[in-house]
């Protein structure tokens, strides 16, 4: 491989490098992950509707796809992925955060039944402490990492020399990156107007509305 | 300016459609010919042998979307125009693969560009894989025929800044540039192809041919998954299909049966060579699934100094083919330069990034450029492209591995990007890549693209052009179906679709399914009528 990992590894991590590499595929790696996370009592079920009290995401949506935990992941994530471009007000923030995980679990609905598994296998990683720690090194539970320690986790990702963490660190700042960006209200952090006024009053589809 | 709609008023009308989600029991029906696919392929069939007075069953695993749907939405639009809702990519996730599925199939989100195969293209097919008669003087009436039958010309209107730069740059240096002709009748400029025509100026599937089938009997069944094909003896007796539910995505549990004399596979790369695999059509070679080809993409960047808003305007109209065979048919990998439109949610996630870094890039949007440079593969021995296989749950996917010599390919192609947005005046440039950094002038950019790692994930590569994996060919122990799309093993099976070309293709390929598909289902129909 030329390209070598610019992180600085621990003599720990190294085992988990090679185990890596070993042949066993990245697949076969997190299925196995998966089946002990489930094992190990992670949430494994959609989160549902969730009650208020619970968690600071809307109770009126329910969930399809995405746990508790990992919820609880994204809401550790998205203030290292999106969080600059979030205003600083607590209630504003944190009705974006819940909104965009909202939109992260319709959008994965509709990706359908076999990259829907591929993503299971990584929450579960992330989710699962043995793995959380010896594959993220991300030592707190996510609900205790800080800002700093999640966008060190992401910049590990990113830059390591093995693909598997780089599909990793894309999978979770893309849909990320799409949920939040993508959504009208946060159009006037890319520069973008939205579509032309003229042309939406002058077309049937928006009058009907 | 029209507003008329055809699906509206067709659906007005009478036309025999069925929403598949809806359906409570199991079915059996019957027809001359069924039809898998209703894009590029699928369409120009079914209109062509529903007038020609067979009857015909059109199947589409999407549903049916149009006019009143279509709001220039982005995250709506993705979610329901797009195979596995816009998150398709190669089995190592190293390749995101843009692909449509619903009515209309590709067509319905594609952004009209409209080229003829090119000439060398067809001449290799004709040289290496027995294709004589599809020779370019053959190809010409077909491609003369579906450039009127889907409005076919040159973009006369001024191209949008995006676009107006890769001519600038081109000019500069002194690479050649040409105008793109599109597919599109009384085009508002808007800007939106990709998340479906708002306005019902795109002349692709789902108003021309579509319409024109079902005007003439076709029934279309939507929300309808083909799931398997079924052989008796010799011969294809039926095929199963499955509905699904409202949520697009899963199966209701009800089946479909149906029968034909003669069934045409248009469920394009990927879909095809996973419908056949599933079905274990006769393959005694081994060639169901093999040479899939993608015109892998790479792109950079550019913050230019005034605005760009890439997001506006009709999203292709310039293209350099300088680069594309400037090194023989054969030679080390030609690229086709082109722009892509950038809308938010689009550009956030290819553009890859997080934290502040991330904003500050997407801060930029209105005055970021973007050139995409389209790699001819499938012409060299160090190019054979990928193959389709099926999951646990029998969908397929497409394991495709970058070769070296696609590495050289993308590495001159960064170059040369760079060179032209820099050419046209731009501010700085970034690659698509994990490493890349914002450069400030062409020589540091250059330095230093010799030096980036070319690496799955890093460089990040796209595909929006699937073909192959049922190869054409004269020779059954290479290919799956001969120069008319009709299956070596199986007589009541042909493939009208992307996925019959031998190689890539060089351009942007839906008036080569057009055409091809036109003139096998013009023979199909003699055949079936005869
Ligand atoms: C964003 C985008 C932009 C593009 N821009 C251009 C452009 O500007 N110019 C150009 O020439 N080309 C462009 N293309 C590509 C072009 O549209 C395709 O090459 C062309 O439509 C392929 O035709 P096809 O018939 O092979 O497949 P498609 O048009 O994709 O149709 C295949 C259909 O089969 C359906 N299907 C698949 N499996 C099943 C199943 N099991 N059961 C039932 N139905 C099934 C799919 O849902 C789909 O609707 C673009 C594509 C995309 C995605």
């Amino acid at each position: 491989m030329s390209h070598l990992p610019h992180d600085q590894e621990s003599p720990s991590t190294i085992d988990r490098r090679s185990f890596l590499r070993a042949g066993l595929g990245g697949t076969l790696f997190l299925g196995t992950v998966s089946v002990t996370a489930g094992l190990s009592g992670c949430a494994t079920a959609p989160a549902g509707r969730l009650d208020a009290a619970d968690t600071p995401v809307d109770e009126g949506y329910r969930f399809q796809f995405l746990t508790r935990d990992d919820i609880e992941l994204f809401q550790a994530l998205l203030p290292a992925i999106v969080g600059p471009a979030l205003m600083e007000e607590p209630e504003p923030r944190r009705q974006a955060i819940a909104g965009t995980i909202e939109r992260i679990d319709q959008g994965i609905v509709q990706f359908g039944p076999a990259n829907q598994q591929e993503l299971r296998k990584l929450f579960d990683l992330l989710n699962f402490g043995l793995t959380r720690v010896t594959v993220a090194r991300v030592w707190s539970s996510w609900p205790n990492a800080t800002t700093a320690e999640v966008d060190a986790f992401l910049e590990r990702w990113r830059t390591s020399g093995i693909g598997l963490l780089n599909n990793g660190y894309i999978a979770l700042t893309k849909i990320s990156n799409v949920a939040f960006y993508g959504h009208p209200q946060h159009w006037h952090l890319s520069g973008y107007p939205g579509p032309p006024p003229w042309a939406m009053q002058a077309l049937p589809q928006f009058n009907n509305a | 300016m029209s507003l008329t709609d055809r699906i509206a008023k067709g659906l007005e009308a009478g036309w025999k459609v069925t929403d598949a989600s809806t359906l409570t029991d199991n079915q059996t029906h019957e027809a001359d010919v069924v039809i898998i696919g209703t894009g590029a392929g699928g369409g120009t069939t079914a209109e062509i042998l529903a007038r020609a007075g067979l009857s015909v069953i059109l199947v589409e695993e999407g549903r049916l979307y149009y006019q009143k749907d279509f709001k220039m939405d982005e995250l709506t639009a993705y979610a329901s125009l797009y195979q596995e809702g816009m998150s398709r990519v190669t089995k190592d996730g190293a390749i995101a693969i843009l692909q449509g599925r619903c009515v209309g199939g590709s067509t319905t989100v594609n952004w009209t560009s409209s080229f003829r195969t090119p000439e060398p293209t067809l001449s290799y097919w004709a040289d290496n894989f027995g294709l004589e008669n599809l020779r370019p003087e053959a190809m010409k009436p077909w491609f003369d025929g579906r450039e009127e039958r889907h409005t076919v010309s040159p973009w006369l209107t001024d191209p949008n800044v995006n676009n107006d730069i890769l001519r600038q740059g081109c000019d500069k240096l002194g690479y050649s540039w040409n105008v793109i002709p599109r597919n599109v009748k009384g085009c508002w400029n808007l800007g939106y192809c990709g998340v479906g025509c708002p306005t019902n100026a795109k002349q692709g599937a789902l108003t021309t041919t579509i319409p024109g089938a079902l005007d003439n009997e076709a029934r279309l069944f939507h929300g309808l998954r083909a799931d398997k094909l079924v052989m008796k003896q010799d011969r294809i007796d039926h095929l199963v299909a499955s509905a699904m539910s409202a949520d697009t995505v899963t199966p209701s549990g009800v089946k479909v049966h149906l029968k034909a004399r003669h069934f045409v596979v248009a469920a394009s790369a990927i879909g095809s060579p996973g419908l056949l695999l599933r079905s274990d059509i006769p393959d005694p070679h081994h060639r169901i699934g093999k040479r899939s080809f993608i015109h892998p993409v790479n792109a950079t960047v550019a913050r230019m100094p005034e605005k760009v808003d890439p997001f506006y305007g009709a999203p292709q109209s310039i293209y350099s083919d300088e680069f594309n065979f400037r090194e023989g048919v054969d030679g080390p990998a030609g690229y086709k330069l082109e722009v892509p439109p950038l809308h938010p949610a689009m550009s956030s996630g290819v553009v890859p990034g997080h934290g502040e870094e991330q904003r500050d890039n997407l801060k930029q949007l209105p005055w970021m450029q973007s050139v995409i440079a389209l790699l001819r593969d499938g012409f060299h021995p160090d190019s054979p492209g990928g193959t389709v296989s099926l999951r646990d749950d029998g969908s397929p996917v497409l394991d495709y591995p970058v070769t070296d010599y696609l590495w050289d390919g993308l590495r001159r192609a960064f170059h040369t990007m760079a060179e032209i947005q820099f050419a046209a005046g731009a501010e700085q440039v970034r690659l698509m890549h994990l490493d890349s950094p914002w450069f400030n002038s062409w020589s540091e950019a250059r330095a230093a693209i010799d030096e980036l790692p070319m690496e799955l994930h890093r460089v990040r590569l796209f595909t929006a052009h699937q073909m192959g994996g049922c190869g054409m060919g004269e020779n059954p122990q290479q290919s799956v179906v001969n120069g008319f799309g009709e299956h070596h093993h199986v007589s009541n099976l042909s493939i009208h679709d992307a996925s019959i070309f031998p190689t890539s293709i060089g351009a942007n390929p839906q008036l080569s399914v057009y055409a091809l598909a036109a003139r096998n289902s013009t023979r199909l129909a003699g055949k079936l009528k005869g």
